[in-house]
């Protein structure tokens, strides 16, 4: 876990969620603020000025996307959202919206603590950390180039755009969207299936099983995710 | 009923002593005329026989006057120069009249006869009509049809719905001239369990006659007839049988409502017990995870000075273990009420079935951690068009299934291809394979292998194969060659995959 004590606030309005989020993250020596509202966590992050919010999708006075939403008009506090399965369309909302990530419930404590991590990590230019690395995954962007185990791999450009993408938000869920955005533009941001076919095409270059795959993951219904423990 | 136009039969009364007279011209010479007076009789017998009443006693005069004109001297004139022959006329005349009265009544008799047998044998059809037909559209058509018919009139049937009020039932040749007024009588009928309308003694004005149809127990409606001929409808002994039909109809339609009642009441029944076995199926099996989780939870509080920390451990694992079991049997009933509800809204996509497979193997890793699974997927797979959650469920699901019927250790295998029109999916292991005879049971709701032994619901293909209806594909379960089952689904393709834009083969170094 990250070494810093942080400043989290957990907005939730279901208390023993709260309670397991509480004693789980004093471990790490977070500081932890709780909210049971859409209203309060606002207040509270104005008040607190956490350094990460954990924040419920289904709140009762207001929509966790609403709050995401004027929470963004004045602040760039990671956000972690908590929330239910079957509810992607709202994750991706949420994601759009300006969430850096998600968990859902159930989660496992290594999972949310993970993604944590990521959030709340400074992300490093390119120009300042020019090489990635996580397992046997390789990408040198001052030469662009891939390695795979040492060995080279081949990439199109757009197979390295869309692993350079994935790789500059390491850990981090990326929704479709975003990925079609950043590579295609914005005008093509509905072309799901481009998009299948080139992680499809990519898969099949770096990882050494790409039906298991232990790079770049779907997060089903939202979008993709490269793993960096 | 026979139709007697007037002129036509008067006319052939005429027509009929006309030829008796041509007769008796003939054999003249033979007979003397006291006989040829015979030839006449027989003439007017023939007319009442077959004209009635009216044109036989028209026959009856104009053989007089025939027989006095031609025949009796002095000839050619209605006079008598004998006067015995007036009394041969008048007791021509009175054995004429008495012998057409005679006939007419001997054949209107036959006629009522032949009436009432018909009528009786319509009844007894429509008896045996009402022991067949099951449903009370098809009764009430079947009496509508044998009363309208034996009866020469349009007939109405009226049930009360659930206020008592009447409705008219459809029926064909329904009678066309039911208004409120009439509306209202025929409730009067319903409510008062009596006749009214034409010809009764209540409201005899109305357009029709209504009868109530009484059954065992209760009025079960009205009966409406409207004759085609007012005047002619229902001298008292027509009454009874009217009456015989209805009462007929009203115990058939009596029947037939506690029929339905009673298949209600059945479908409640076995509803009620399905729904009950339903529950205590979910209840068992979202309980079964809970109380490893309880249990390990509860004894980490109780022993947390004694246990060990490898105990520890393992209990805590074991919580989490049955947590994510729990999860997975939520998933999968929730799935199963949408699905049966029709809420599920399937959002097909242009999947790549590598990626399906890899989402599923990844919510498994524990259940699959105990079994070898291969993955053969050909690399050049096209996109299938699916909706990835729903897909990557019914792979859950196989998976799972997979792991439980089979010893740890063996293989399960995963494969794919495609052909021009779809896409094939299976999922094989090496277990002990289906019953045989039982490959498509399997997929009923809470069918059990072995009843009582193993985990889950059961609804796991169940939904398996709604997802797959849901998706036009199909899947089905065989025993392999070597041992083991599996487990085969289709996907169709629709159209193609649109097209991805081309790049120029230029890599990156």
């Amino acid at each position: 876990m990250t070494d810093a004590a942080v400043r989290i606030l957990v907005i939730d309005d279901d208390q023993k969620i709260r309670q397991l989020l509480r004693i789980s993250l004093k471990l790490y020596h977070h500081t932890v603020h709780e909210a049971s509202t859409g209203q309060e966590g606002i207040e509270a992050t104005i008040l607190h000025q956490p350094d990460l919010l954990l924040l419920d999708l289904g709140l009762p006075d207001m929509s966790g996307l609403e709050v995401i939403q004027q929470l963004r008009k004045w602040t760039n506090t990671p956000i972690l959202v908590l929330s239910v399965r079957d509810k992607e369309t709202d994750k991706i909302a949420a994601l759009d919206a300006g969430a850096d990530d998600y968990v859902t419930k159930p989660f496992s404590m290594g999972e949310l603590i993970a993604r944590m991590r990521v959030a709340l990590r400074h992300v490093p230019e390119p120009s300042e950390s020019p090489v990635f690395e996580t397992g046997d995954l390789q990408v040198d962007f001052a030469r662009r180039q891939v390695r795979m185990a040492g060995a080279l791999v081949q990439l199109t450009p757009i197979e390295y755009d869309l692993l350079k993408t994935l790789v500059t938000h390491a850990g981090k869920v990326m929704t479709r969207r975003h990925l079609l955005r950043e590579v295609w533009g914005q005008e093509h941001q509905d072309q799901v299936h481009w998009l299948r076919v080139h992680m499809s095409n990519l898969r099949a270059k770096i990882e050494p099983d790409p039906a298991n795959p232990r790079y770049i993951i779907t997060e089903s219904g939202v979008g993709y995710r490269l793993l960096d423990e | 009923m026979r139709r007697t136009g007037r002129g036509y039969t008067y006319g052939a009364a005429v027509i009929i002593v006309t030829l008796s007279t041509l007769v008796c011209q003939l054999i003249r010479s033979f007979f003397a005329p006291t006989n040829l007076i015979m030839i006449y009789l027989v003439g007017v017998v023939v007319v009442a026989a077959q004209y009635g009443r009216g044109p036989s006693i028209l026959a009856s005069f104009l053989s007089v006057a025939a027989f006095d004109y031609i025949f009796v001297p002095p000839y050619l004139t209605l006079g008598v120069s004998d006067t015995q022959y007036i009394l041969t006329f008048v007791v021509m005349l009175l054995v004429a009249i008495t012998i057409s009265g005679l006939t007419v009544r001997v054949r209107e008799q036959a006629d009522a006869a032949l009436e009432r047998e018909r009528r009786t044998a319509s009844l007894y059809a429509m008896s045996r009509e009402f022991a067949s037909n099951r449903g009370i559209e098809t009764l009430m058509s079947v009496a509508a049809h044998h009363i309208s018919d034996v009866f020469d009139s349009q007939v109405l049937v009226a049930l009360p719905d659930a206020s008592g009020q009447l409705v008219v039932q459809p029926v064909p040749d329904a009678a066309p001239q039911f208004n409120t007024q009439e509306h209202a009588v025929a409730q009067w009928v319903y409510n008062n369990a009596q006749p009214a309308g034409l010809h009764s003694d209540t409201m005899p004005g109305a357009e029709g006659l209504y009868l109530p149809l009484r059954a065992a127990r209760s009025t079960v409606g009205v009966l409406g007839i409207y004759p085609r001929e007012k005047s002619r409808f229902l001298p008292s002994d027509q009454r009874s049988l009217l009456e015989t039909f209805a009462n007929q109809s009203a115990l058939a339609i009596e029947r037939a409502r506690l029929a339905e009642e009673t298949e209600q009441a059945r479908i409640q029944v076995e509803m009620e017990r399905e729904r009950n076995n339903l529950l205590s199926s979910i209840s068992h099996d979202l309980r079964t995870p809970l109380a490893s989780i309880t249990g390990a939870a509860s004894s980490l509080l109780e022993n947390n000075e004694t246990l060990d920390r490898d105990s520890r451990r393992e209990l805590a694992q074991l919580a989490y273990e049955e947590a994510r079991r729990l999860n997975r049997q939520i998933t999968n009933l929730l799935d199963m009420t949408r699905l049966e509800s029709g809420a599920i809204h399937v959002d097909k996509e242009w999947q790549s079935l590598e990626e399906v497979v890899g989402s599923t193997l990844d919510n498994l890793t524990e259940p699959l951690e105990s079994h070898l699974i291969q993955i053969r997927l050909p690399k050049d797979l096209p996109l299938i068009l699916c909706d990835g959650l729903l897909i990557g469920q019914v792979l859950i699901n196989l998976l799972e299934n997979a792991v439980k019927y089979t010893p740890p250790g063996s293989s399960i295998e995963v494969s794919a291809f495609a052909d021009s029109c779809e896409a094939t999916i299976e999922v094989a292991d090496r277990g002990p394979g289906l019953p045989p005879g039982e490959e498509r049971l399997v997929f009923d709701k809470f069918y059990r292998a072995k009843p009582g032994s193993a985990q889950g619901v059961g609804l796991g293909l169940t939904i398996c194969r709604s997802i797959l209806d849901a998706h036009g594909g199909r899947i089905w379960a065989e025993n392999r060659e070597g041992g083991g089952a599996v487990f085969r689904f289709t996907l169709p393709f629709e159209g193609t995959p649109p097209e991805v834009e081309s790049e120029d083969g230029i890599t990156v170094i």
